[in-house]
């Protein structure tokens, strides 16, 4: 499989189909191109301030699709199967780590002191990924465990329920209100340090800088867990072959079980750096980020550790810049993170890092 | 099993678990089901249908319902045949389940008497709904009449489920239905069916006949709903050429409903452009601009395989509904608000726009579309989807062009769904972006997969199911899509052929190897 089946083909008719990637380049490169020389030259519309503003806001966003899309990876590389239900595990963590904040403040904990408050910070991160690591492992032990030697499509199928269920019960249990999440004190949405950029002030909040930071931290704990634990290597093990991986005496079911917890605990700490930095959740909150995550993932490589962290920060930076870049009013920035998705998919299945995938992993 | 511990108590302690497992867990799905709202849902219902005259027998019948589940649950664990252990293992279970629920019941109670606001984060936890645990009394009171209850109730239930093993009445039932079954399909009329061609097509005509006679008596309500039903009929006739026929999943198909619809819109409609064509040059245009936007769409994307294609759809119809809802289109789209007075056909002068003579139109359509899908299926075409879905490789290896036959899919399919937008959209008189939103698409692939992949009939089926039924059970709309998340699921596991499944598939899945009767038939069938 590995030498290039089309060398040895013979040669084809000319046809329409093979001129259709190439024009899509073309216009694809052509648009962007005269955007940005519009924009960035001719008008000139954005101060360097400005673009600080989207970096960050672009980096932070990048943060928290970085680990979701982690998740998402993890899953795809050892089963092959797209986790549909994975934002809306983040959804569930988002609601865990508000109810937790609700419930400190209730009891006036929340405000008491500085520590109570970053006490607080913790035990609703704890709670959040708790709940996503529950959420994750009985979506799985429930949907897709009975499925495991379907065709392709049936799980997936499977997940597409999960995700109508795990929404639609979110939104019977918890209504269609939106909630704002209670924030301690010291850590408002408005609140955080001064940058000058260009002679302008520049916000950056602490909840922003605290999401990416734990991103960050959360990224690089994964990183180290697949690699250098025993745990790790069984999960790369179980990746690469698993029957194989059984003859080795390896849990398989195991492996697995443990690869949706963790998947379910990054997703449960997203929902609660969401709340926290954007302040406002609903039942449907996961949908949007889970998609895009799913779009960083295939952005970076799907199945690829590193290519998700790469894939969420860049597709967070050009959701971020990109309308700005392109001229295009800020509401289209979803359509231009579906558009990257699509574009990626057309010209480099296999991603920024992804491997060369086989045709059965395909 | 840990080795150093006395065996016996081991298994002591396992089987206490296992007895208060099914207990604890059927708890748990009734909490669940009091946060989701089921136990007013159901009283209302019950209070409905049975004129009764409270709300809390219903509600009380749900939640007795899934006591008696949890113990029959811990039945199944009893070993041997000794009525002792069937009576432990129902006490085990019933107590568990007991005590959790008088807990629930007595602590949501006691919060209501403490006048705390719960619907503020739990929406369905109204001091009414609540009151239909508690049934007004004081809280601990409650909690003791509804542990007690359950622990009977699940008792009972672990009773009944272990004197139908000792007794073998679930093998006597099952035996005698299925004689009735087989005595059903011997009986003349069945086999007349399964045999003759002519039984088969008369059938089928006496119920065209009584379709297209129908609509008149119908009324406003009747041919509202059926209409919307024969819509997403033709919707998911088109779906099934694409996931059913050729295997190829796809997660954006409202956008070529989008595009059938904003066709006809922005083209009869006064606003935005003021073309105000006629409906009949509209129609034809809106079929063919769906179908080169499947084509289009389906060059770049059709090379990838399976869930990848699944999420290039998704994206795609994602970006169709962004784009028409964006304010920077507003002009040339009608933006959030979407178009409105949309034009709907005439003949000889005669407007065709109630709801009687939509439903005609979209009978009509749905004749017209299976006749032509089972045309092609049956055709060599057909048979080239089939093959593709069955294994990509060999077909392309037996020479079949793939990208072809999945282009032609895809095409086909999005005609359908361009068809189905325009009747769409000049029946509401109005296109509007969310109209065409991913729950569309998800819905018509929920009824196709739950009707049955590939088969005709099945998607009839599945529509009326998922479109009819919530029409009619209007209580039920709010629980609809949680109802669809979970069949998925379920369906998928226990049944994944669906309701009424094509020949074809049926026997793949059941591993019959065999082709069905066709060359008896042939020779039997005529007299």
């Amino acid at each position: 499989m590995s030498d290039n089946p089309t060398q040895s083909r013979p040669k084809r008719s000319f046809s329409p189909a093979r001129l259709v990637r190439p024009i899509i380049g073309v216009v694809v490169v052509a648009f962007v191109a005269w955007r940005l020389w519009g924009v960035v030259y001719v008008e000139g519309a954005y101060g360097p301030e400005t673009w600080a503003r989207f970096a960050i806001s672009g980096l932070i966003l990048g943060g928290v699709y970085a680990v979701v899309a982690l998740g998402y990876t993890l899953v795809y590389g050892i089963l092959f199967m797209i986790n549909f239900a994975h934002g809306d595990v983040m959804m569930l963590g988002a609601f865990a780590g508000y109810f937790t904040l609700e419930a400190l403040d209730g009891s006036g904990l929340l405000n008491r002191s500085v520590g109570w408050s970053l006490a607080s910070i913790v035990i609703a991160f704890l709670v959040g990924m708790g709940i996503g690591l529950v959420a994750a492992v009985l979506l799985e032990r429930l949907a897709y465990r009975p499925l495991r030697n379907a065709p392709r499509l049936v799980p997936l199928i499977s997940a597409i329920g999960a995700s109508l269920f795990l929404e639609n019960a979110a939104q019977l249990v918890f209504g269609t209100a939106r909630h704002a999440y209670a924030n301690p004190d010291i850590m408002q949405r408005s609140a955080g340090w001064t940058l000058m950029v260009g002679g302008q002030e520049v916000l950056l909040t602490y909840t922003g800088a605290l999401t990416f930071v734990l991103s960050i931290v959360l990224m690089g704990g994964l990183y180290l867990l697949v690699k250098r634990t025993k745990m790790g290597k069984a999960m790369r093990a179980v990746a690469e072959d698993k029957e194989t991986a059984a003859l080795m005496g390896i849990d398989v079911n195991q492996v697995i079980a443990r690869a949706f917890a963790i998947s379910g605990a990054l997703a449960g700490a997203a929902g609660v750096m969401w709340g926290l930095h954007i302040g406002i959740i609903y039942h449907y909150v996961g949908f949007i980020p889970g998609i895009k995550a799913f779009t960083a993932a295939v952005l970076g490589g799907i199945g690829n550790v590193p290519g998700a962290m790469l894939g969420g920060l860049t597709l967070g930076m050009l959701e971020a810049l990109g309308p700005a870049a392109l001229g295009l009013p800020y509401q289209l920035k979803d359509v231009v993170a579906f558009s990257i998705l699509v574009l990626v998919l057309i010209f480099r299945p296999t991603g920024l890092l992804g491997e060369v995938l086989t045709e059965k992993k395909m | 099993m840990a080795t150093t511990r006395p065996a016996s108590q081991n298994e002591g302690t396992v089987r206490v678990r296992s007895f208060v497992a099914p207990g604890l867990l059927s708890a748990a799905i009734a909490i669940f089901a009091i946060l989701l709202g089921l136990p007013g849902l159901a009283g209302g219902l019950a209070q409905d249908w049975f004129d009764l005259g409270s709300r809390a027998f219903g509600a009380w019948a749900l939640i007795a319902a899934l006591a008696i589940w949890g113990g029959a649950g811990a039945a199944r664990k009893v070993e041997g045949r000794s009525w002792a252990g069937a009576v432990g293992s129902g006490l085990l279970a019933g107590l568990a389940h007991a005590l959790v629920m008088a807990a629930v019941t007595w602590g949501l109670g006691s919060l209501i008497e403490a006048g705390a606001d719960i619907r503020h984060w739990l929406v369905q936890l109204t001091p009414d709904a609540i009151g239909l645990l508690t049934l007004g009394r004081a809280a601990w009171q409650a909690a003791l009449v509804l542990g007690l209850s359950l622990l009977c109730a699940s008792f009972a239930g672990t009773m009944l489920s272990y004197a139908s093993r000792r007794y073998t009445w679930r093998e006597h039932i099952s035996g005698w239905l299925q004689r009735l079954g087989d005595r059903l399909a011997e009986s003349p009329p069945a086999q007349l069916l399964g045999k003759a061609r002519w039984a088969r097509s008369a059938l089928l005509v006496i119920g065209l006949v009584i379709l297209l006679a129908a609509p008149p008596f119908l009324g406003r309500y009747w041919s509202n709903t059926l209409g919307t039903v024969g819509i997403y009929v033709m919707l998911g006739l088109g779906l099934n050429v694409v996931v059913g026929m050729a295997g190829l999943l796809d997660l954006g198909y409202a956008a070529f409903f989008a595009i059938g619809g904003y066709t006809v819109a922005l083209l009869t409609a006064p606003q935005p452009y003021g073309i105000e064509l006629d409906f009949w040059v509209v129609l034809p245009i809106g079929i063919v601009l769906a179908a080169a936007a499947g084509v289009l769409l389906g060059i770049p994307v059709l090379r990838m395989r399976g869930d990848y294609l699944a999420i290039v759809t998704l994206g795609f119809g994602e970006i169709i509904r962004l784009l028409l809802k964006s304010d920077a289109l507003t002009p040339y789209t009608g933006g959030p608000q979407g178009v409105l007075a949309v034009g709907g056909p005439s003949v000889f002068g005669y407007d065709l726009t109630s709801q009687m003579s939509f439903l005609y139109f979209i009978i009509l359509g749905i004749i017209l579309v299976a006749f032509i899908t089972t045309r092609i299926r049956s055709s060599r075409v057909g048979r080239a989807w089939m093959a593709m879905r069955e294994d990509e490789d060999v077909a392309e290896a037996m020479g079949i062009h793939t990208l072809k036959y999945k282009l032609l899919a895809f095409a086909v399919g999005a005609a359908f769904a361009g068809l189905g937008g325009v009747i769409y959209a000049s029946r509401n008189k109005y296109a509007g972006p969310e109209d065409f939103n991913l729950l569309v698409s998800v819905n018509v692939l929920c009824l196709v997969i739950i009707g049955g992949m590939g088969s005709i009939p099945g998607v009839v089926m599945g529509a009326i199911v998922l479109k009819g039924l919530p029409e009619v059970l209007r209580e039920l709309d709010d629980y609809r899509m949680l109802a669809f998340g979970a069949l998925l699921i379920v369906m998928m596991i226990l049944r994944p052929e669906g309701l009424w499944p094509s020949k074809r598939i049926r026997m793949e899945l059941s591993g019959a190897s065999e082709p069905p009767e066709v060359p008896d038939s042939a020779s039997e069938g005529r007299p």
